[in-house]
C-alpha cells in the first residue's frame, strides 16, 4: 500500500471554523468520509499540508423533512441517506442513488457532500504515481495533455458520483459556506463541464447542506449501469423525475452521470411535457439524452457502448415511472 | 506529528500517541499489533480491513485513526468471548466460510455489523450487506451459508 | 463409472460416521483464521526490519545504459541500494528456460520490470531513495500483442528465441485428415480470451533476515512452492542451500501466482544480505498485478469433425498465447493447452500447433486450470455450436464421446477412473435440463459443459529422482503425533486433508494430531502446491507414513497384550485382542511400549508416480501426464438483459468426480471456488495494457466478482474411487473451472441467439454481439457468428 504523506490534522466544530482554518492554511483539504480522499492522497493524486476533518461539525449531520422540502446535512452518510424512511418514500431517486454508491461499508463512511464533490475520474488519472510518471502525467495533474483527448484544451475526466444526477433530477439546491458567509446555489449551477475544475466552489468554500423540494405528484428513480453488482463506479447512471397527468407528461427531468465531466442535466425535455409518452416521445427522449452526454475514453469500457446504453437506460426508467404513475 | 488519541479498542480504553496521518488500519496493525485486520488492496477496494467503529462497519484503510477519536473500535481479535468463538466465528469455521482466511476478518466484521442492526437477515440481505468484501477462494456460497448458520445459532440460543 | 466399488477398510470406532477420510471436518487451522490470530507474512513481527522497496521500469522495452544509485546511497537512513549487479544468475521455474533476473541486467522488457531496490529505515526514506535513482536508457520497439512480436522485423526480446517464439509445439496423434474426411460436419472457429490474473487476496510480501556472522539467510514468504524458492535463492545468491531456511507462514491464496519463485522474494533476500539486516518487502496491489503469472491472452483456432450421431472424428487446434516478457512456466502452459485436448472425451485424432510468444508485458504463468482453460472454452463452445447444427442435444453429444476407464489416450495419458458419465447425469437431472432447456422464456438460457484436470503432474519440474512426496510423523512420550509436511497450505486446506488421512489410518482422536508445515529447517521437502498434486501425492505419502506408524504401534500393542500381531485389533485410541475385546490396552500405554529402547519415533511415508504414468515419449509428453484426472460437468443458467447487454448468472449446478471426497465440505468449497473463478474470467475479469502500462492493476478496475452478482452453486460429488489415489481421491479444485465459460456462452446463446466467442462477456461486448450493426466497441469486442 503506498505511503500516506505527512499532514497536519484539524478537527473544527463548526462550518465557519472549518472555513477559517482553510483560509489560514494555503494547502489544506476538507476530509469527510475519507473513501475518496484518503486513497487519493496515498496515490499522490492529492497533495496537502493540512487535512480539515469535518466529522466533528454537528451542523453538517442530519436529515430534516419539512412540509415542502427536505434538508440534508452534507455530512450525512450515504448509508443513513439510503435508510431514511422519509427519503425512500418521498425521494426514491435519492435513496436509490445513495444505495448504488460503491459497497455497503463505503456507504457507512462516505457522505452526501463527499459524493457530490467526488473527484472526477479517468483511466489516466486514477493510477499510482509511478504509473502516471511513466505516462508523462496528464493535464489533470502535473501534465499538460489530456490523454483522453490529446488535442483538447480541457480535461475530460468523468464525474462519477451517483447521487448528483438524482439531486439534479430532483431540482435540489446546495448551501455553501465560505469566508464571506453563506450562499445558496441550484445544484445545476454547482458543476462545470471541466474535469479539472468541475465544482463551482471558490477557494476554501465548503458544501454544508442540500435542500430538496418535495413535489407532490412527481415520482423519481435512479438506474446505474455497472459491470459488478457492487463497488464499481457507474459506466453510466441515469436519474429521472417525472410527473404524469392522466395520459400526458406533466413534467420530466433527467440527469446522467459517468458520461461527462459533470453530472449532466438533459436539456430540451420541456418539449415532451404536455404530450403523451408515446414511441415518438421516447425516441425524442433518447435523442435528447444522447445529445446531452459526452462519454469519453475515461474507463476501459467502450465509449460507443456507454453512449448507446445511456439513452436506453433513460428510456426504460422513464417508461417504468410513467407506468407506475398510471 | 503525533498527538494523543483516546479510543476504546476491543473493550480497552487507550491513550496512544498517534501520527495525524495514521490510518486506522496502520494504528491497529503497527501500533497495537492487531494484525487480524488485513490490508488487501491499495485503498478502499477489497473490504479486507473492515472493522466496527461504534458498532458500524468501516474500512480501516479509508479512515484516519484520529477521525474516530473517543470512539469504540472492534476488530476480529475482540469478537471471541473468554477465548470461545463468537457465533459468527464458529459458523465461518464450521461451515467453511473461510478458506485462505485473508478476507475472513473483514468479512466476519461486516457480517457482525449487519447482525447488530438486522438480527435475522435473509440470504439476499446478507448478499447485499457483504458485497463490498471480496473473497477469491469460496465463490461466496459458504460465506452466505456461514452467516445464515450464525443467524440460526443465534435464534436457537435465544 | 468404470471403477471398483467403494470399499474403505476403516479403523473400527465406536462413533458413527466417517472419522478421517470422508468426514466433513472444519479446517485444522480454521480457528486461527476466524480469530485473526493466523499470521500471514505481513503480520510477522518486524519492528526492527528495514523497509524494502523496488524501483520498476517505466519503459516497456529499453536498454539500460546506466543505473546511477549514488544519490540514493548517500541518503541518510538508506542501508542498501542494489541493482542488476547484485545477481548475475538468471532464474526461472523451468530449468531449461531460465531467463529472468531478479533485477534487470542490461535490458528491461516490460513496464514494471524491477531495476533497483532499496532497504531503508522507513517507507518515506525508501521512497525518497527510489526517487534519487537515475536511469539512462535507450528505448526499444515494444510489442504488446503476440502478432506484433511475431512480425519478421520485430527485434528479439531474448536473443536465443527467434521470432520471439518462446516455444512452439507441433504434434499429431492419430490421423486427423482421415478423421475430418470421415466426418459429416466439420467446422472451424476462432475464440479469444483476454488475459486474467489470480488476484489472490493477500498481496505479496517477504521478510528476509541475513545472519552476517554465519552467512545464513532466513526467508519468510507467501509462496506456494517454498522448495523452488529455496532452490532459486541458492542459485541467485550463489549460496549453499544448507545455509538457507525458507518458511511459509499462512498464505492468503495463490491460484498459481506463487507457483514459482518471484522477483520480490529474491530481491528481499538480496537486500537483506546487502544491508546485513532484516528486510521486509511488502508489495502493493499494483505490484502484484505486475508480478502477474496469470492466464495469458490466447487465441484458439479450433476445428472439429463430427459424425451425424455426434461422434467426434478429429480435432485440430492452433493456439497462440501472449506469454509476456519472460519464460516462467510458459512452455508448460503451451504444452498443457494441447495435451489436455485429450483425456476428457474419446477423440481418435488430435493435431495441435501451439505458439508461446514473448511480448513486452508482465510474464504469464500458471493459473488455476493451467493451460487447459481457454482451449477448453474453445472446444466445448464449438462442440455445442456443431451439436446445434446437427440438431443434437449438447449433453447427448458429450455422452456419445465418453471414455471408458482404464484406458490410455492417443497422446499417452493414462485414465484410471472416469466419473464423467455420472457427473453429466446429475447435472442433467439437477438443472432440469430436459424439461427446462428451451422453455425458460426470452432472455434466459441454460448451457452445459465438461472439463477435467490433472491430480499432480506425474513428472515434476525438477526431476531429481526423489519421491514425489514425503511425510514424516513424529510420535513422542506425550502421545501426540506431529505430522511434518512441506506441502503448502495456501488456503485450499491441504493441512486438513493430510491430517484427515493420518486420522483415518491411525484412528486416533484429532486432539492427538498436530501438523507442522513449511519450514525447511523442520519439514521434509515438498515440490509445492500446484497442479493439484497435494491431495493425491502428499495424501498417499501421508497414508503410507500413517500405515508405517500404525504397524509399529500394533507391534507394541501385541507385546503389551502378549499376543501375536495378527491377533491385535487396532481401534485407534486403544488396541484389543480381536478374539477377546475385553483385553484392551490404551493408546498411551501402547506408545509407552513402542518407545522402549528406541525413544521418539520418527516414521516416514513416501509416494512416487511410477514411470508408466509419466506421459508419452514425444517431446513435452510429460506435460499433462498424471495418475488421476478429475472430471467435472456443469450447467449454468443465465438471464440476459438484451437492451443493455448485461448478464446475470442465475445458478450453477456442478458435479465433480474427485475420486473420493476425503473432506466433502472442502470439496464443495473447492468446486464452488473454481466454478466462480471461471465465472470471473467469463463475465468481468481482464487485464488491460496501454502502451504496455497496466491500466487496471487494482481491485476496482480488475473486476473480481462481488457477492452481489455471484450465483448459488450447487455441488454434487461423484466418487469413482481412483485405484491409485489416497482412498481413491483425486483433485477437485481446478477441473471444474474450465467448463464454466462455454456453459455460459451456450446459455447466453439460448437466451439471446448470439454466441459469444470472446471473453470476458462484459456488457459492451454482449451489446455488440446483440446489435451487430453497431460499430466495433473496442478491441476484443464480441462478435455474433450466427
Amino acid at each position: 500500500m503506498p505511503v500516506m504523506p505527512d499532514f497536519e490534522l484539524l478537527r473544527p466544530d463548526s462550518a465557519e471554523a472549518a472555513v477559517a482554518l482553510h483560509a489560514s492554511r494555503p494547502a489544506s483539504r476538507y476530509l469527510a468520509g475519507g473513501t475518496d480522499l484518503l486513497p487519493n492522497l496515498r496515490r499522490g493524486l492529492a497533495d496537502t499540508a493540512t487535512v480539515i476533518d469535518l466529522g466533528g461539525i454537528a451542523e453538517l449531520a442530519g436529515i430534516r423533512v419539512d412540509a415542502d422540502r427536505v434538508h440534508i446535512g452534507a455530512g450525512t452518510t450515504l448509508a443513513a441517506l439510503a435508510a431514511h424512511p422519509g427519503i425512500a418514500a418521498e425521494l426514491p431517486a435519492l435513496a436509490q442513488a445513495a444505495l448504488a454508491v460503491a459497497g455497503p461499508t463505503h456507504r457507512e463512511s462516505a457522505t452526501l457532500g463527499g459524493n457530490l464533490c467526488l473527484d472526477t475520474r479517468c483511466r489516466y488519472y486514477n493510477q499510482s504515481t509511478p504509473w502516471r510518471e511513466a505516462n508523462h502525467y496528464c493535464m489533470k495533474l502535473e501534465g499538460d495533455v489530456c490523454r483522453v483527448a490529446p488535442k483538447s484544451k480541457r480535461c475530460y475526466a468523468a464525474f462519477s458520483g451517483d447521487v448528483a444526477p438524482a439531486l439534479l433530477a430532483l431540482d435540489a439546491e446546495v448551501d455553501i459556506v465560505g469566508t464571506n458567509g453563506r450562499r445558496t446555489l441550484a445544484l445545476a449551477e454547482f458543476y462545470h463541464d471541466d474535469g479539472m475544475r468541475w465544482l463551482a466552489l471558490d477557494r476554501g468554500e465548503l458544501l454544508a447542506a442540500v435542500r430538496v423540494p418535495l413535489a407532490p405528484g412527481w415520482s423519481s428513480g435512479y438506474e446505474k449501469l455497472r459491470i459488478r453488482g457492487a463497488i464499481d463506479f457507474p459506466l453510466s447512471g441515469v436519474a429521472v423525475a417525472l410527473a404524469r397527468d392522466g395520459e400526458r407528461l406533466a413534467g420530466l427531468r433527467i440527469a446522467c452521470t459517468g458520461v461527462s465531466s459533470r453530472p449532466e442535466r438533459i436539456e430540451g425535455l420541456d418539449a415532451l411535457v404536455g404530450q403523451p409518452l408515446d414511441d415518438a416521445a421516447l425516441a425524442q427522449l433518447e435523442k435528447l439524452v444522447l445529445r446531452g452526454i459526452q462519454a469519453m475514453e475515461t474507463t476501459t469500457a467502450s465509449v460507443p457502448y456507454r453512449r448507446k446504453a445511456t439513452p436506453i437506460l433513460a428510456r426504460r426508467l422513464v417508461t417504468r415511472l410513467w407506468t407506475e404513475a398510471a | 506529528m503525533k498527538s494523543v488519541l483516546r479510543i476504546t479498542v476491543n473493550g480497552r480504553a487507550r491513550e496512544d500517541a498517534v501520527a495525524a496521518n495514521a490510518l486506522l488500519l496502520d494504528y491497529l496493525r503497527d501500533g497495537l499489533g492487531l494484525t487480524g485486520t488485513k490490508q488487501g488492496c491499495d485503498g478502499g477496494e477489497c473490504g479486507a480491513c473492515t472493522v466496527l467503529v461504534d458498532g458500524r462497519p468501516r474500512l480501516a484503510c479509508c479512515t484516519l485513526a484520529h477521525s474516530v477519536a473517543d470512539g469504540t473500535v472492534e476488530t476480529i481479535e475482540g469478537l471471541a468471548h473468554n477465548g470461545r468463538l463468537s457465533r459468527l466465528q464458529r459458523a465461518f469455521h464450521e461451515h467453511l466460510g473461510t478458506q485462505c482466511g485473508y478476507c475472513t476478518p473483514g468479512m466476519i466484521m461486516a457480517a457482525e455489523g449487519l447482525l447488530r442492526t438486522e438480527p435475522r437477515p435473509d440470504r439476499d440481505t446478507i448478499r447485499t450487506a457483504l458485497a463490498g468484501n471480496l473473497c477469491r477462494c469460496t465463490g461466496y456460497v459458504k460465506i452466505l451459508d456461514s452467516v445464515e448458520a450464525a443467524v440460526q445459532a443465534g435464534e436457537e440460543a435465544a | 463409472m468404470n471403477a471398483p466399488e467403494r470399499s474403505l477398510k476403516r479403523v473400527a470406532r465406536a462413533a458413527s460416521g466417517p472419522h478421517g477420510a470422508g468426514a466433513r471436518r472444519p479446517f485444522v487451522d480454521g480457528v486461527e483464521k476466524v480469530t485473526g490470530t493466523a499470521r500471514y507474512t505481513a503480520d510477522l513481527p518486524a519492528d526492527q526490519a528495514l523497509v524494502g522497496k523496488i524501483l520498476r521500469s517505466p519503459y516497456a522495452h529499453a536498454e539500460l545504459l546506466e543505473v546511477d544509485i549514488s544519490e540514493a546511497l548517500a541518503l541518510p537512513g538508506v542501508h542498501a541500494v542494489i541493482t542488476g549487479d547484485a545477481c548475475d544468475m538468471p532464474y526461472g521455474v523451468i530449468p531449461i528456460a531460465q531467463n529472468e533476473y531478479p533485477l534487470a541486467r542490461g535490458r528491461v522488457r516490460y513496464c514494471g520490470d524491477p531495476i533497483a531496490a532499496v532497504a531503508a529505515v522507513d517507507e518515506a526514506t525508501a521512497d525518497a531513495a527510489l526517487a534519487r535513482i537515475r536511469l539512462r536508457v535507450k528505448e526499444l520497439p515494444a510489442y504488446f500483442k503476440a502478432a506484433d512480436s511475431r512480425q519478421p522485423d520485430a527485434i528479439l526480446l531474448h536473443e536465443n528465441k527467434p521470432g520471439n517464439i518462446e516455444r512452439q509445439v507441433h504434434n499429431e496423434f492419430g490421423d486427423v485428415e482421415a478423421g475430418f474426411a470421415e466426418a459429416d460436419l466439420v467446422r472451424e472457429h476462432t475464440f479469444e480470451c483476454a488475459e486474467v490474473h489470480h488476484a489472490m487476496m493477500e498481496p505479496n510480501a517477504a521478510l528476509a533476515t541475513w545472519d552476517a556472522e554465519r552467512g545464513h539467510l532466513t526467508l519468510h514468504s507467501v509462496t506456494q512452492v517454498p522448495y523452488y524458492v529455496h532452490l532459486t535463492l541458492a542459485r541467485c545468491l550463489r549460496m549453499d542451500p544448507a545455509h538457507i531456511r525458507v518458511i511459509k507462514p499462512f498464505v492468503g491464496g495463490g491460484f498459481g501466482h506463487r507457483t514459482e519463485a518471484l522477483n520480490f522474494e529474491v530481491i528481499c533476500a538480496l537486500l537483506a544480505r546487502a544491508a546485513c539486516a532484516t528486510v521486509r518487502l511488502l508489495q502493493t496491489r499494483e505490484e502484484c498485478f505486475l508480478a502477474h503469472r496469470g492466464r495469458p491472452e490466447q487465441q484458439t483456432r479450433i476445428r472439429i469433425g463430427l459424425k451425424r450421431d455426434g461422434r467426434i472424428t478429429a480435432c485440430q487446434a492452433e493456439v497462440v498465447q501472449r506469454g509476456g516478457a519472460y519464460g516462467g512456466y510458459g512452455l508448460v502452459t503451451i504444452l498443457y493447452a494441447g495435451a489436455l485436448l485429450n483425456g476428457l472425451y474419446d477423440i481418435p485424432a488430435v493435431k495441435y500447433d501451439g505458439y508461446r510468444v514473448y511480448t513486452n508485458t508482465p510474464a504469464c504463468g500458471a493459473m488455476r486450470g493451467h493451460g487447459t482453460v481457454n482451449a477448453r472454452y474453445a472446444f466445448e463452445s464449438l462442440l455445442d455450436m456443431m451439436a446445434g447444427e446437427l440438431g443434437l442435444d449438447p449433453i447427448e453429444v458429450r455422452r456419445r464421446n465418453l471414455l471408458k476407464a482404464p484406458t490410455e489416450t492417443i497422446n499417452g495419458l493414462k485414465i484410471m477412473s472416469y466419473g464423467l458419465p455420472e457427473c453429466l447425469d446429475w447435472v442433467e437431472q439437477a438443472s432440469g435440463w430436459r424439461e427446462r432447456r428451451g422453455q425458460l422464456g426470452k432472455g434466459r438460457g441454460l448451457g452445459v459443459a465438461c472439463s477435467h484436470f490433472v491430480s499432480g503432474s506425474a513428472k515434476p519440474v525438477h526431476w531429481s529422482g526423489e519421491p514425489h512426496a514425503v511425510i514424516l510423523l513424529k510420535l513422542d512420550f506425550d502421545g501426540g503425533v506431529t505430522i511434518l509436511t512441506g506441502a503448502s497450505d495456501i488456503g485450499q486446506g491441504s493441512s486438513t486433508i493430510i491430517t484427515q488421512v493420518v486420522a483415518e489410518i491411525l484412528g486416533v482422536d484429532y486432539s492427538r494430531l498436530r501438523i507442522i508445515a513449511n519450514d525447511s529447517a523442520i519439514t521434509p521437502k515438498d515440490n509445492g502446491s500446484y497442479s493439484s498434486r497435494v491431495t493425491f501425492m502428499v495424501g498417499n505419502a501421508a497414508a503410507r507414513a500413517a500405515e508405517n506408524l500404525r504397524a509399529l504401534l500394533i507391534t507394541a500393542a501385541a507385546k503389551r497384550l502378549q499376543v501375536r500381531e495378527d491377533e491385535v485389533e487396532w481401534l485407534g485410541e486403544s488396541a484389543v485382542v480381536a478374539s477377546d475385546p475385553a483385553r484392551e490396552v490404551a493408546f498411551t500405554d501402547v506408545v509407552e511400549e513402542a518407545l522402549v529402547a528406541t525413544g521418539t519415533l520418527t516414521v516416514k511415508g513416501t509416494f512416487t508416480c511410477p514411470e508408466e504414468f509419466q506421459g508419452g515419449k514425444h517431446r513435452g509428453g510429460a506435460v499433462g501426464s498424471t495418475m488421476g484426472f478429475s472430471y467435472a460437468a456443469q450447467a449454468v443458467e443465465v438471464s440476459v438483459d438484451p437492451d443493455l447487454g448485461t448478464i446475470k448468472v442465475e445458478k450453477v449446478w456442478a458435479a465433480i468426480d474427485c475420486g473420493f471426497a476425503i473432506n466433502p465440505m472442502s470439496v464443495e468449497g473447492q468446486v464452488q471456488g473454481a466454478v466462480w473463478m471461471g465465472m470471473g474470467q467469463a463475465i468481468s475479469e481482464e487485464t488491460v495494457y496501454e502502451d504496455g502500462r497496466h491500466q487496471v492493476a487494482n481491485l476496482l478496475d480488475y473486476r473480481v466478482p462481488t457477492m452481489a452478482e455471484s450465483p448459488e452453486i450447487d455441488v454434487h460429488i461423484v466418487e469413482s474411487i481412483d485405484p491409485n489415489g489416497p482412498f481413491g481421491a483425486k483433485e477437485a479444485s481446478e477441473g471444474p473451472l474450465s467448463g464454466f465459460m462455454s456453459a455460459l456462452a451456450a446459455a447466453v446463446e439460448e437466451a439471446t441467439g448470439a454466441r459469444l466467442t470472446r471473453l470476458p462477456m462484459t456488457p459492451d461486448r454482449v451489446f455488440e454481439a446483440l446489435h451487430p450493426k453497431s460499430r466495433p466497441a473496442r478491441e476484443g469486442a464480441a462478435g455474433g457468428n450466427r
